[in-house]
């Protein structure tokens, strides 16, 4: 299968080349579909084919160069992939969900009029993320990265004529723009340290070379962070993601959900024998983590935009992962990362199908009773909520993040702070989910409905709906069925996790627990929301201060606003006229002046010019003769 | 003179013979078509000949030549370039009132002598190389007699080469006096004899220098360029900017090996001022310039200077970095030259920068081609002047040539800007409407076609330069 792997990151490529090049008005919309969603169905079919292969043969391919750009000297620069089980499941999870998104969009779109443009950039992006998982060395992987921040500006702002989309687009940006600068940096450090970008070499070269907990692991690592901060919108670089919801829905399903975010979780995945390295940027990944889980969640419940709400979830789950990573459970956050991606495109796609139905209406508390307007939509986006919310027993969700909080408990290098913000923040997921769903779907109807969803926007939602109930099966826990399929793929590539002595016996105590506060939570929602509106009212009007704090996001846009934003347009106002600049300046007068004194001597008479070979000529012999070997 | 010496000179045998072949057809009937087809046919004809020596082929031809792989690179690529600048001559010529046939004759031998001179090994052959190019350029230039600037630049061109050639040859009998020999071997071997090195030798040397200078048009040899390049049909100014110079630094090369020059101080200091002098120079004249042949005469002047970065590194790395640059200088000067060809009418040539105004939107191709062009010589990536311009400065940093590098970074940001000005102004939307009498249209599609195969070229070196790199390496 060796022999097409090169084909899963070039096709979307290609695809995203005709689109561009052929552009809106030259190909029928039949035409842009086939292209679009072509290319990723390929790539999805190569990626099963690669899949099956694997898991009967249990080969992978390993590294393939596609190309040697060039090599001068001992400086050579492939462009080469590395496939492991690792990046097969970010592969298979980009390519999947993807080429569903794109099917999806199909209908979605399929009114706007730049319906080519919108899937150049889908291709364009899903390629990008291959080559983010699949790249080899880090340079490679910081194209994909920069490529995936460039396709999702260019989606967050797909609707640019409104000027706010516009401004989120940049700000998201800008925003991830000060994580890719420490990944940068991360990068020059690791190359200064250990002379190579190769993941690989990286992986063997840097445990030989430094101690466990010295400086300079700890701080690449810490660098490393703050690329994947940014990118996957954690604490405290998170207050791009709910703007980002501006674009469409598509879009924040398959980038802000399903797979650009989750970069941050790869690259450190990814990395995980530096983080080994460095048990004190490990332990920042969790706190990172456990901080940004509690304080999205809180955000969450007292949103009124339907899709913010599902923003501020993901950057909650996402939270989880990175709780995850940070107490050396890896294979639970690539598993979490997994059916979160199914439920959560799931929940954004539905969220899509209302929105549409409602004419662009975002506001949940103008919807209501569409459960029985919309049974399909509604049957999916139950379902979804359940595995966002992580209903015992029978939702994906919850066999992957009840395998987080326990081991939250049980890891070595856990503590009691993580165990607790995991359990509460379960909670709160699960009242603000339902709360969702019991303000969209039950109730009195408030909108009408004025389109219904058609075949290429449901077929997506039941498939995305299958995994999110079932995808869990494939990794239950000791307590009862005992299966490991997941994270027996992970055996060589991600180390595993060590448990403290003598915890196994409260593991079912813990499942059952977070189990009931689950069920609690969803209880509550209920009864606040479905059956004493009223008493909902009453707590939000007595704790105004604390809503409307949260629902700011905590206010941590007004914060950045009043220490960095201000500043530093202060010092541009007043620095209007750089005396720096005046150096700059200086050169371009001096080279225009020197331009006007040089294009007299071009006067085209030939005795001058017959001077100047004179002149030169006995220059150079003086030259020569004077300064003789 | 035996077998196998004829069999490595037929190349040579069958750019004159095709000269001979265009002789006969015009005296029996002038017809531009039965030219230009005889003239590409032979020298597609010779490059498949070439095709079929072995890379390591050598053989000397006593004193005067020798044919290995440098020169057959040399040659293959003189080859492709005159081809080229002969796809573009038809439709440019086709045009024009002159007798056109007589020119694809002075084509052929000027490349002809080019060919002489970069397998030659010996001062005889150098000279006559040299001069049978340059009497050809002579008529090139003057082609178009009626037009008013065309015999003003003919005449500076002949005044001034043979002024130069003048020098050139007083320096060839300087270190004739005083070492006896005229092949490059015989004087490379007296110099590593003798310890002093008689004053004599070195001011030959110097002269030697200001020959070579005034064909390349470095500092202060180049103020013809500019009036050249203007004057003459712009078919033959790619000629002169690529063929004739290219020409020239491949024998410098073989001659600064032979006599490996690149050990006295003097001289690698020398070409360092010339080189420096060049891109500033250049660069800076080319800042306020308004005409676009005569921006690319100044741009042409700081890339020799680039050039000579590479040239200077010496060694396999530099000899390396040298050819690799002169194969993308080409691709992208010929393409540019190529696209001014193809917009050019009747009564001039497409040269101001205004009249490239808006050309993005009457003829976006055309546009886009000519801004890969221009984005290549000014060294961006994905083209191949990014590749070249990286070789020569990996070359110089190799060698510790930092002022050199630095100037040649310092000059490639003053470029950018010239550069980049023709581009904004083709992608001005302030439609020009020209109303230029256009021939039939068939008579485009051959320069088009020769300008997308440029264009393709040079994105293909520029993002897969390694089978050009292993050709050369091999070669050298």
């Amino acid at each position: 299968m060796k022999d097409f792997l090169w084909l899963i990151p070039t096709l979307p490529f290609l695809g995203a080349c005709i689109l561009i090049i052929s552009g809106n008005a030259n190909l029928p919309r039949r035409a842009v579909s086939i292209v679009g969603c072509g290319s990723v169905g390929a790539a999805a079919i190569l990626t099963i084919v690669i899949m099956i292969d694997f898991l009967t043969t249990g080969q992978i391919p390993e590294y393939t160069v596609i190309v040697n750009w060039f090599s001068v000297d001992n400086l050579s620069v492939p462009i080469a992939l590395h496939l492991d089980t690792l990046s097969l499941v970010f592969v298979f999870v980009i390519t999947f969900v993807g080429f569903l998104i794109h099917v999806y969009s199909i209908e979605f779109m399929h009114h706007d009029e730049s319906f080519a443009r919108f899937f150049a950039y889908l291709n364009l992006f899903v390629s990008a993320m291959l080559m983010l998982v699949l790249a080899d060395s880090l340079i490679l992987m910081y194209l994909g990265w920069e490529g995936v921040g460039l396709c999702s500006y260019l989606l967050i702002g797909f609707w640019y004529e409104e000027e706010k989309n516009g401004y989120a687009a940049r700000k998201a940006f800008i925003i991830t723009r000060i994580g890719d600068t420490a990944l940068a940096v991360g990068l020059f450090m690791l190359f200064a340290e250990l002379g190579t970008l190769r993941i690989q070499d990286i992986l063997t070269l840097a445990p030989q070379q430094w101690a466990t907990g010295s400086t300079t692991p700890v701080t690449i690592c810490l660098l490393l962070l703050g690329g994947a901060v940014g990118k996957s919108a954690q604490f405290p670089l998170q207050t791009w993601l709910p703007d980002a919801m501006a674009g469409p829905s598509p879009v924040s399903a398959l980038i802000h959900a399903a797979t650009m975010v989750t970069a941050g979780v790869y690259l450190i995945a990814r990395m995980n024998g530096l983080y080994v390295l460095a048990p004190q940027a490990q332990l920042w990944v969790g706190i990172v983590g456990a901080i940004t889980l509690l304080i999205a969640g809180c955000s969450a419940l007292t949103q009124y935009d339907l899709k913010r709400v599902l923003a501020y979830s993901t950057i909650s789950q996402i939270g989880y992962m990175f709780l995850a990573l940070g107490i050396g459970a890896w294979s639970s956050a690539v598993f979490h990362f997994m059916i979160h991606a199914f439920f959560k495109a799931l929940l954004f796609l539905a969220a899509g199908a209302v929105i549409m139905a409602l004419h662009h209406e975002h506001d949940m508390f103008k919807m209501g009773g569409l459960r029985k307007q919309m049974p399909a939509v509604f049957a999916t986006f139950l379902i979804g909520s359940a595995s966002l919310a992580a209903l015992p027993l029978i939702s994906a969700g919850f066999y992957s993040k009840d395998q987080i909080i326990w081991l939250s408990f049980a890891s070595q290098q856990s503590n009691i702070w993580f165990f607790l913000a995991a359990v509460v923040g379960a909670f709160i997921t699960a009242i603000y989910t339902f709360r969702m769903v019991f303000l969209t779907f039950y109730g009195e109807a408030k909108t009408s409905v004025s389109h219904m969803p058609g075949n290429l926007i449901t077929q997506p939602l039941v498939i995305l709906a299958v995994l999110a109930l079932f995808a869990g099966f494939i990794e239950l826990p000791h307590t009862f069925g005992h299966v490991t399929l997941f994270s027996d793929l992970f055996s060589t590539t991600l180390p595993p996790v060590t448990l403290r002595p003598n915890v196994e016996s409260h593991e079912w105590i813990i499942q059952t627990s977070t189990g009931l506060l689950t069920l609690v939570g969803i209880a509550m929602a209920y009864y606040f929301y479905v059956i004493q509106p009223k008493i909902a009212d009453d707590i939000h009007a007595s704790t105004i201060e604390t809503h409307r704090f949260w629902y700011a996001g905590w206010r941590f846009d007004s914060l950045y606003d009043a220490i960095i934003v201000k500043p530093i347009l202060f010092f541009a106002r007043v620095n209007k006229h750089d005396f720096i600049d005046k150096l700059y300046s200086a050169l371009v007068e001096l080279s225009e002046m020197m331009s006007a004194l040089f294009s007299r001597s071009q006067n085209g008479i030939l005795r001058w010019y017959i001077m100047g070979i004179v002149a030169g000529a006995v220059i150079i012999i003086t030259f020569t003769l004077i300064i003789t070997p | 003179m035996n077998r196998s010496d004829l069999y490595s000179l037929t190349p040579l045998l069958i750019l004159s013979s095709a000269a001979i072949l265009n002789f006969f057809s015009i005296s029996i009937k002038r017809n531009h078509k039965v030219i230009f087809a005889i003239t590409v046919l032979s020298l597609i004809g010779d490059f498949i000949f070439l095709t079929s020596y072995s890379l390591y082929h050598q053989q000397h031809i006593d004193p005067l030549l020798v044919v290995d792989g440098f020169g057959i690179f040399n040659i293959g690529l003189i080859l492709l370039t005159t081809l080229v600048v002969a796809l573009m001559s038809y439709a440019y010529f086709e045009q024009r009132e002159e007798r056109k046939e007589e020119y694809y004759i002075l084509l052929i031998l000027a490349a002809l002598g080019a060919c002489i001179m970069v397998i030659s090994k010996h001062f005889v052959s150098f000279f006559l190389g040299l001069e049978v190019l340059s009497v050809s350029l002579y008529s090139l230039i003057a082609y178009l007699r009626t037009r008013e600037r065309s015999d003003e630049a003919g005449i500076k061109y002949l005044i001034l080469a043979a002024f130069s050639s003048a020098f050139l040859l007083f320096g060839m009998s300087l270190i004739y006096a005083t070492t006896g020999k005229m092949d490059f071997g015989g004087i490379g071997y007296y110099l590593t004899t003798t310890q002093d090195i008689p004053l004599i030798m070195m001011a030959g040397l110097g002269m030697l220098i200001v020959g070579a200078g005034f064909k390349l048009g470095v500092v202060p040899f180049h103020m013809w360029t500019p009036d050249v390049y203007e004057g003459a049909p712009t078919p033959v100014t790619a000629f002169i900017a690529t063929v004739s110079k290219g020409g020239m630094i491949a024998l410098l090369v073989r001659f600064f090996n032979a006599i490996n020059g690149y050990q006295y101080e003097s001289f690698t200091n020398l070409f360092t001022v010339l080189s420096i002098a060049s891109m500033f120079v250049g660069n800076i004249l080319a800042l306020r310039q308004t005409n676009l042949k005569r921006i690319l005469a100044y741009s042409s002047i700081s890339h020799i200077g680039y050039l000579l970065v590479a040239f200077l590194s010496g060694g396999s790395m530099g000899a390396q970095a040298t050819t690799f640059y002169l194969v993308a200088y080409f691709i992208t000067t010929l393409g540019a030259f190529g696209i001014i060809a193809t917009l050019s009418d009747q009564h001039r040539d497409a040269e101001l920068i205004d009249d490239y105004r808006g050309l993005l939107w009457r003829r976006p191709l055309t546009a886009v081609a000519f801004s890969a062009m221009l984005l290549s010589l000014a060294g961006i990536p994905l083209t191949a002047g990014f590749i070249a311009k990286f070789y020569v400065i990996t070359a110089g940093i190799g060698t510790q040539h930092w002022l050199l590098v630095f100037c040649l970074v310092v000059n490639s940001v003053i470029g950018l800007y010239y550069y980049i000005k023709i581009i904004a102004v083709m992608f001005d939307q302030k439609l020009q409407i020209k109303s230029a009498k256009e021939l039939h249209p068939l008579v485009y599609v051959i320069s088009s076609v020769t300008i997308a195969v440029l264009a393709v070229f040079l994105f293909w070196l520029g993002v897969s330069p390694e089978g050009m790199l292993s050709l050369i390496d091999d070669v050298i």
